[in-house]
């Protein structure tokens, strides 16, 4: 008898360990054929990490109204120390780096989407989107430019999150260096010496980590991933217990933050479809042991980088939907108050927030066509300031404005946009519906579809 | 396979158990209390025989009892197909309240800080009058119009009333009643969020609609049924009684055009074609039509097409006005019955 119970324990523990450990991305071992070196765990994407505190720091820049030595230092990376400004340490919450070069010294200027960017004025490509942004970021206040009603750090930030992270991951990592001739699972990453990584392992893990999560974030609830990324919940990001949040492996970062966000409504599970999608497709390429994956493991690999992909476009469409919703209630209330400046100031951040995420849904490579185009012109170049609004750009770089824009036409365009999110994009979480009403009526009403006579 | 059993469960079963549907099984069975208690109380019968008169098998497996059955699986069916393509309320809802947005004259959000039991109460009631009123206009259309007429009689030419008879529709009618719906519905929903904002609701019973609830609750399968429940003259002024319902499906020439209403009667009141039910015994049908149109299954959905085509024809090609207003859609049966010197039963 306590043969059995010892044993039922052992069985018990160990199935437990084994499906706690699958929640986790990593550690996987070195499969690397050749590798002589000390290394036991070939989990690696510091670049990436390094690149998600560039973007907080760089938005955080902004909005403090840095000069633009310093924000470009944000944007293109530097040699000097970068001194790491979001998240930094507090009482409640602290973080083992202070200087972002210490984790990787990298830049966000050399991975931004080489694609055009019709969504904004210029015809520029969305690197020059970012560079230009960030120029005019510093000739404003605190990254406000109060006459055109752009706020730099949230346009700057997601439209960073897009044409970088979602960029890279969509329309790189997992997608052209899946092909079997693209970065060989049976060969190093590169050629630098010490390379401990294959082909195929290191961009899977980079995809990784432009996603963002915490390596042990799919074992946690959507609300402490959630105050993870709010820098709330200590206990929860503290997962190897040593009194510090280790911030390569325990901090939520960029969409996956919008994922938990999304996901503590309880409609929907991005966060964890998305990492676990990681995590098993990080397997099937540690399963290779070193090996070229074969045509039906990549195929697997691929099917997991469409379930990353999709849900990862599901989650800025989510924004889109909920920001498209924060503008209409911005109009809504300055038309009750339309010269009360915390309220225009607070549509220009949301109308940031909007632009940012409806750009990137065109860095991943797929070209939205016609549906790309409408969701531009239902966005616009800017929200309605005074009456007026950007339309275009100069040769000198000074905006063109619509003096006669309609606030009531933007707040249709934001229904519209909430339309085209569930009808284009399938979201399901609708964080500020403002079509809610209509559908809850019509769902206590009932379908109309009947073939009955009175 | 699947599909079809998913059919069968979703809408075939689904009517019977939808609260929302007038065939959910509460309601078929609160009809059936009623027209006990009709029978014992009223008509002083006996409970087996008030029993054997409801489940009157002449009346249950006649020939139109049968033809109604195979109707309401090919209506479900036509209607599945049509679904995707039917315009829907929330479509008509979206678009009028975007449309309502570029209009100047009535700022969003009116009414907003109007208590949520007033919103409810007007929304519900001012949903209510509208639906029934649009479904008495389109019914009174159905019978004025001679080529609508011709689709209707689809559904007169039920000589024996069930409430699977309220499913003996025409396809045509079918998507008239629901496009009547989707823009009833819509058209409220987006006026009244509009004004009163997107906390609108809608008073309910089990979650739904509590007009609904009432209407079918308190016998609207009576309609069609062979059970005359009739209302006091005063409440009949209000209040449409199935026996009402039955004489507007009576054949005798002196109840044409009557009682267009469904839950109310002020409609008919207002347009004339008011008459408070009767004891007598009536016969249902479009008399000597029934035959033609009644031949087969094929004939109920085909000879009305057949028809409106011959009339669309002599329109065009005889320049004789395919919507004529006529005031005597029920031509061909008065002839007959002039021809047989029948004025009444």
């Amino acid at each position: 008898m306590k043969h059995i119970t010892s044993g039922t324990i052992l069985v018990t523990s160990l199935l437990t360990s084994a499906a706690f450990a699958s929640d986790v991305y990593g550690p996987y071992p070195v499969t690397l054929k050749g590798y002589s070196g000390d290394a036991t765990n070939s989990v690696s994407y510091s670049g990436q990490v390094g690149r998600q505190l560039l973007h907080n720091s760089l938005k955080k820049a902004i909005s403090n109204g840095a000069p633009m030595n310093e924000l470009k230092a944000y944007f293109n990376g530097s040699d000097s120390e970068l001194p790491l400004l979001d998240p930094v340490s507090s009482a409640d919450f602290k973080v083992d780096v202070s200087n972002i070069n210490d984790v990787s010294k990298t830049n966000l200027a050399g991975k931004a989407y080489g694609g055009v960017i019709n969504g904004w004025p210029g015809g520029m490509t969305g690197k020059e989107v970012l560079l230009s942004m960030i120029e005019r970021a510093a000739q404003t206040e605190n990254g406000y430019d109060a006459k055109h009603g752009h706020d730099y750090a949230q346009l700057v930030s997601k439209f960073t999150m897009g044409a970088v992270f979602y960029h890279q991951a969509c329309d790189n990592y997992l997608d052209e260096k899946l092909e079997a001739d693209n970065k060989p699972n049976n060969k190093p990453y590169n050629d630098k010496s010490g390379t401990y990584y294959t082909g195929k392992e290191h961009s899977w893990d980079e995809g990784f980590g432009y996603w963002g999560a915490a390596a042990h974030g799919a074992t946690l609830s959507a609300r402490q991933n959630y105050d993870i990324a709010k820098k709330k919940d200590m206990a929860a990001s503290d997962a190897n217990g040593d009194g510090v949040v280790n911030l390569k492996s325990e901090m939520n970062y960029a969409h996956s933050y919008y994922a938990s966000a999304y996901d503590k409504g309880g409609v929907t599970d991005y966060y964890n479809t998305i990492t676990k999608a990681f995590i098993d497709g990080r397997q099937i390429i540690t399963d290779a042991n070193g090996e070229a994956l074969s045509d039906s493991a990549r195929s697997d690999l691929k099917a997991k980088a469409r379930i990353i992909c999709s849900n990862w476009e599901k989650v800025i469409a989510e924004s889109v939907f909920k920001y498209a919703g924060s503008v209409y209630s911005s109009l809504e209330a300055l038309k009750e108050k339309p010269g009360d400046e915390a309220l225009k100031r607070k549509y220009a951040k949301y109308w940031g927030e909007l632009a940012g995420f409806s750009l990137s849904l065109h860095t991943s490579g797929q070209n939205l066509g016609e549906l790309g185009t409408r969701i531009d012109r239902l966005v616009g170049f800017g929200p309605v300031v005074n009456g007026s609004k950007v339309t275009g750009v100069g040769p000198g770089g000074n905006y063109f404005v619509m003096a006669e824009a309609n606030a009531d036409k933007e707040m249709v365009h934001m229904l519209k946009l909430q339309k085209l999110m569930v009808d284009e994009f399938g979201v399901t979480a609708k964080n500020n519906d403002k079509l809610a009403g209509i559908a809850n009526i019509s769902e206590v009403l009932g379908a109309g579809d009947s073939a009955e006579n009175d | 396979m699947g599909e079809v059993l998913e059919f069968f469960q979703s809408d075939i079963v689904g009517q019977f158990l939808n609260p929302r549907r007038r065939l959910f099984w509460g309601y078929l069975i609160s009809a059936l209390i009623i027209a006990i208690l009709w029978l014992c109380i009223i008509k002083k019968k006996k409970i087996r025989q008030a029993l054997r008169t409801i489940f009157d098998r002449s009346v249950w497996l006649s020939k139109s009892s049968r033809a109604d059955m195979v109707c309401f699986i090919i209506n479900r069916i036509f209607m599945v197909i049509c679904r995707p393509i039917l315009i829907t309320q929330i479509f008509i809802a979206t678009a009028l309240y975007h449309t309502l947005h570029l209009q100047q004259i009535i700022p969003i959000g009116l009414f907003e800080t109007a208590p949520v039991w007033l919103s409810t109460l007007l929304f519900t009631s001012f949903f209510f009058l509208l639906d029934d009123f649009s479904r008495f206009a389109l019914h009174l259309a159905l019978h004025k119009v001679p080529s609508l007429w011709e689709f209707h009689k689809f559904h007169h030419s039920a000589e024996t009333l069930t409430p699977l008879t309220v499913t003996r529709t025409h396809p045509v009618e079918a998507i008239l009643f629901t496009l009547r719906s989707a823009i009833v519905q819509g058209g409220t929903i987006a006026i009244f969020i509009f004004l009163f904002g997107q906390q609108l609701s809608l008073f309910t019973i089990l979650g739904v609609n509590v007009f609904v609830v009432l209407f079918h609750g308190l016998g609207s399968n009576l309609r069609h049924s062979h059970i005359s429940v009739s209302y006091p003259n005063v409440i009949e002024n209000c209040l449409m009684s199935p026996a009402q319902h039955h004489l507007h499906h009576s054949s005798s020439q002196k109840h044409f055009d009557k009682n267009f209403g469904v839950a109310l009667s002020i409609w008919d009141k207002m347009a004339g074609s008011f008459m408070y039910s009767s004891d007598k015994k009536l016969i249902f049908g479009i008399g000597s039509e029934t035959e033609e149109y009644t031949q087969t299954i094929a004939h109920m959905y085909f000879v009305p097409i057949k028809k409106v085509w011959d009339r669309l024809w002599r329109h065009t090609y005889g320049n004789k006005c395919l919507l004529r207003i006529s005031s005597t859609p029920h031509k061909k049966l008065m002839n007959f019955w002039r021809k047989y010197n029948v004025t009444d039963f």
